[in-house]
């Protein structure tokens, strides 16, 4: 299944009406229209998001204004929710670590897939396996890869801290997930695991859009490996890596499953994010209006990032 | 949904009108969809993966079939990871009214006004077997009506290597919380430290953090469900007790540990103790042998107001939604006769450790006598947040992991005055919401 | 990149960061790999080294394959992610096409509208959304999945798409409409077939997301019999307190093979898409 085929199968039901009905040529130029045809296309695609986005989004919101636990009648306590939130300390405290781990972990990301895409960019022996290969965290159910890191940040028995005993670094490993600076750094660490090939391949995609004849020019002009780079390859680079960024932050921000199932939160909530603190207000204690108060939070603040991203990007 | 909820939220009824309608488009393909069967002919109940394969395995080939066999009705027995998606699950099947009937009801407090009245059920059983151990029944009777029936509660005891004890001139488990410091320092020298897990997990924190409080005097709410009583010298001594065990007796790690980590570290030789469920000595026996015999159980140690233990309990409980209560009644009165849940118990090595008195001098007992801490400490053990009452608001403390936070924050630098005052805080929070 | 290489450029600016890069992804893989193979007692053995092996079996697969559903949780896996991304690729090309390349009224607050999509958390939606599935009666089927997953998925696969459609010269579809073309045959036979990159990279990009997916399975989908692997492994895999270490190894390792199969077919054709995109740049 290419997804050619898939786009061609997929004719809106008015548009093989159009067909049918060909000698009118009325309804036809009616649909030639530019806003005519937008809006036929995009029907489908926005009656699907206000159902199954729209709707719980406007639940979710209201259930913000209420006081609601579990099977019980809601009250409604206006902004009560957020003023509870706003005077909560784990929640600030889980504010701050979602943006220490947003920034750190997509930065990380960016500077290592660009890398990654710098290096499989080249011609190399392996050079398909390599790039297959490289995509595997990316892929791996993340529950999976996560209970694999369980073991890999284990304290004795971990690989990272029997490389660093065998290698003479250190007689005794770190608490990678005990010491509160290290379990941040460590689920930074997985979570840019598994985010980099993703960076990789589409800035990699994004590379070899740039024209051979570019580089050409430039080394003409007697432009250095690094001159090359930073005037002709950034520049053409940025769109690619400006999306794949935005993306990044995005599901960096919301990022659950890892936390979830690699520390819950602890030591003491230093590594709870938003994410983690929401569900565990809804569904582990019930309250189901102040868990939906604490996720509605997380839009503003997520907004916030990427307008300064893009401003950011503007001035540059 | 209660009826003014519903009503309440009259916009959502149409929105959701639409919603059908599109979905029903959408969801065009049949072999997909599995429409809910006609009421009587089947029962959804959902139970955590028990830890002994052969317990979940009883009930899918034994009981699933008598069950079927004896009533035609069809019995889908569906398993969730209790420390993992349990809970959230339960919640939105609560919520919305979701296809499950019957189920182990963990952290029912939270949701508890979803539950049907089975009254009738834990009257009868209790009558049956030789009555209940009462404290569970703080959990499981609310208001005068039972909303969950007991089953069975998950033993936490101290599990610890007599081996490395002994060497260390340790013949008998310590008995008070300052010889197990002692203790602890000696093993930790011997680089055997003691792993007392602290952080986000559903059980092996508070399972010794709570009866530490308790045997010191502390408790963090009243019985009244209103006082916030934590803020006292007795908790104070408690998180010093705490931090001075976590530095010179602890592995570095256990501050952030989940309830899967002690057991890895237990089993792969890292720490001399720590307080767990008897898994640990079920894993050993299966794959090190060796360490299974050098394995030993023993209560939590006393403090200066007594010894005390957490109770895990495992209550089962019906969904009030369930399309059809009689049938559903009538399966859990089944599941819980002698007959039935006797051989139950027993095919899970009595890790659930039966609620029912009856049960006290089973012979199953004797089959593994390093159970035993387990069934003892039926008497001595409190729910969670003991003496407060076990209701939504004990449910958000747990959610929220105020009390194990409390010494982990008290571990890692945080002074005990600080620690005391901010979850003091948190405590007041969710006691004066409405 | 152009320009005479000596062995020094080559050492530092490929096969040093090459291996870098390889053991950082890599190695817990090979640490997963390994695991599956190794007896529970040997995991558990303080004096072995953890890349070390000293008698591999088999057991762990054996019993992953004879005691739980995994070829079925596979398969749902496989079926669900498959269908979930069609989905997301059709409704996110209809709402890309006219907002990269044409003209209409409301489309600014329409962007806007669909930007503001991105930000909707998921923590936020599912206590609607289970009451939405179990209203439809769709709870405990693989309908639940495939309808909800494109809600994470349609905005970002029309993000991604958006980029690609723009980067099509206006010209060659005025030519075509200039030609008698209508513009559903200008935008099936002449843009999307130059976007085939485009969509390979958003399908990627959604199928590795709903083969992940992990909140909406778990409170969707408790029949062992219609989970996803990641839904199935933890719900039989985790007893308790104790983990199946090496069933659940492997576990993510069978369950790569039919993923990494996909992949390898897509990348490729990805990469030759792209080399012979030459409208583009």
């Amino acid at each position: 299944m290419t997804p050619g085929a898939e786009i061609t199968s997929a004719a809106p039901p008015a548009l093989a009406g159009v067909r049918r009905r060909r000698p009118k040529f009325r309804a036809r130029d009616w649909l030639e229209r530019e806003s005519v045809f937008s809006w036929v296309l995009l029907a489908p695609p926005l009656l699907f998001l206000l159902l199954f986005l729209g709707y719980p989004f406007v639940y979710g919101l209201f259930l913000s204004f209420f006081h609601m636990e579990v099977a019980r009648e809601p009250t409604f306590v206006g902004l009560g929710n957020f003023v509870r939130l706003w005077g909560d300390a784990i929640f600030w405290k889980a504010v701050r670590n979602t943006a220490e781990f947003t920034v750190l972990a997509c930065l990380l990301k960016m500077i290592g897939g660009l890398g990654m895409a710098l290096v499989m960019n080249q011609n190399f022996r392996l050079k398909a396996l390599s790039r297959a290969l490289l995509l595997l965290p990316f892929v791996v159910p993340t529950v999976l890869s996560t209970v694999a890191w369980q073991w890999i940040l284990d304290p004795g028995m971990g690989l990272i801290n029997r490389l660093l005993v065998v290698s003479g670094l250190a007689t005794t490993g770190p608490s990678w997930l005990g010491n509160p600076t290290l379990a941040m750094l460590s689920i930074i660490l997985v979570n840019t695991w598994r985010g980099l090939p993703f960076f990789g391949i589409s800035i990699l995609a994004g590379l070899q859009t740039v024209p051979t004849e570019l580089y050409d020019a430039a080394s003409i002009d007697g432009a250095g490996t690094w001159a090359r780079f930073r005037h002709v390859t950034l520049p053409l680079l940025m769109p690619v890596i400006l999306i794949v960024t935005t993306f990044s932050i995005i599901f960096t921000f919301f990022d659950f499953q890892l936390v979830y199932v690699l520390t819950g939160g602890g030591p003491a909530n230093e590594t709870h994010l938003m994410a983690t603190y929401a569900f565990a207000l809804s569904m582990g204690g019930g309250q189901l209006g102040l868990g939906s108060a604490a996720a509605l939070a997380m839009m503003p603040a997520l907004a916030l990032v990427l307008v300064l991203l893009t401003l950011y990007v503007r001035r540059a | 949904m209660s009826k003014s909820t519903s009503s309440s939220l009259s916009t959502r009824r149409t929105l959701l009108k639409g919603a059908a309608l599109g979905a029903a488009g959408l969801a065009g393909a049949p072999w997909l969809v599995r429409p809910a069967a006609a009421a009587v002919s089947q029962i959804t109940f959902n139970r955590e993966s028990a830890y002994v394969p052969l317990f979940d395995k009883h009930i899918r080939e034994v009981m699933v079939p008598a069950y079927q066999k004896q009533t035609g009705i069809r019995l889908n027995y569906e398993t969730d990871a209790a420390g993992g998606g349990a809970v959230p699950h339960l919640i939105s099947i609560a919520q919305s009214r979701g296809p499950i009937d019957v189920a182990w009801v963990q952290a029912e407090a939270v949701y508890r006004d979803a539950l049907l009245d089975v009254s009738d059920i834990g009257e009868a059983v209790g009558k049956a077997q030789g009555g209940w151990h009462e404290e569970v029944l703080r959990l499981s009777v609310w208001n005068g009506k039972w909303k969950s029936v007991p089953f069975g509660n998950i033993g936490q005891i101290m599990v610890y290597r007599r081996d490395w004890f002994e060497e260390a001139g340790i013949k008998d488990f310590p008995d008070t919380w300052e010889e197990f410091y002692e203790a602890g320092v000696k093993l930790k020298r011997k680089g055997h430290p003691f792993g007392m897990s602290m952080g986000h997990g559903f059980a092996d924190n508070n399972s010794w953090l709570q009866p530490l409080m308790w045997s010191y005097g502390s408790q963090a709410v009243a019985a009244d469900g209103k006082t916030i009583t934590l803020d006292s010298q007795e908790t104070a001594k408690s998180i010093d007790y705490v931090r001075k065990l976590y530095k010179d007796a602890c592995i570095d790690d256990c501050v952030g540990w989940l309830d899967i980590h002690n057991n890895k570290a237990f089993l792969t030789s890292q720490i001399s103790c720590t307080n767990n469920a008897t898994s640990i000595l079920i894993s050993a026996k299966r794959d090190l042998p060796e360490m299974a015999k050098v394995i030993d159980h023993a209560e939590n140690p006393r403090g200066p107001k007594g010894r005390f233990h957490a109770l895990v309990p495992v209550n089962h409980g019906i969904f009030a939604h369930t399309p059809d209560p009689a049938a559903t009644k009538a399966f859990l009165r089944w599941f819980m006769e002698a007959k039935n849940v006797g051989p139950l118990y027993a095919a899970g090595d009595m890790y659930y450790a039966p609620f029912l008195k009856g049960y006290d001098a089973s012979p199953e007992w004797k089959k593994e006598p390093r159970f035993l801490p387990c069934q003892r400490l039926l008497t001595t053990g409190k729910l969670p947040l003991w003496p407060a009452p076990t209701d939504v608001k004990a449910g958000q403390v747990y959610a929220t992991f105020l009390i194990a936070d409390m010494f982990a924050r008290a571990c890692t630098g945080t002074s005990t005055r600080q620690v005391i005052a901010d979850t003091v805080e948190q405590l007041k929070k969710i006691y004066a919401g409405a | 990149m152009v320009g005479e290489l000596t062995w020094q450029r080559r050492l530092f600016g490929l096969w040093l960061p090459l291996l870098v890069l390889t053991v950082f992804c890599l190695l817990p893989f090979v640490w997963m790999v390994i695991t599956s193979l190794k007896p529970n007692a040997e995991l558990y053995d303080p004096k072995a080294f953890p890349l070390a092996i000293r008698h591999p079996s088999l057991e762990h697969y054996i019993g992953l394959l004879k005691e739980t559903n995994f070829l079925l949780w596979t398969a749902n896996t496989m079926l669900v992610a498959v269908i979930a991304t069609a989905i997301s690729l059709i409704l996110g090309t209809l709402l890309a096409y006219p907002l990269a390349r044409l003209r209409f009224p409301g489309a600014a607050l329409l962007a806007m509208t669909v930007g503001a999509a991105y930000l909707v958390p998921q923590t936020l939606l599912f206590v609607p959304m289970v009451d939405l599935v179990n209203r439809l009666h769709l709870g405990n089927t693989l309908s639940a999945v495939v309808l909800t997953y494109p809600t994470l998925l349609v905005p970002f696969c029309a993000w991604l798409l958006l980029g690609y459609f723009k980067t099509v010269p206006k010209e060659l579809e005025e030519a075509a409409l200039i030609d008698g073309a209508s513009r559903w045959c200008a935008m099936t036979r002449v843009v999307l077939p130059l976007c085939v990159p485009g969509f390979i990279s958003a399908g990627i990009f959604a199928f590795t997301l709903a083969q992940n997916e992990f909140l909406y399975a778990l409170l969707f989908l408790t029949r062992s019999d219609i989970r996803t692997v990641s839904i199935g492994v933890v719900g039989e895999l985790i007893r308790g307190d104790a983990f199946y270490w090496g069933q659940l190894m492997a576990a993510a390792f069978l369950g790569l093979v039919p993923v990494v199969a996909i992949y390898m077919f897509f990348v490729k054709y990805y990469v030759a898409g792209l080399t012979s995109g030459s409208v583009k740049g």
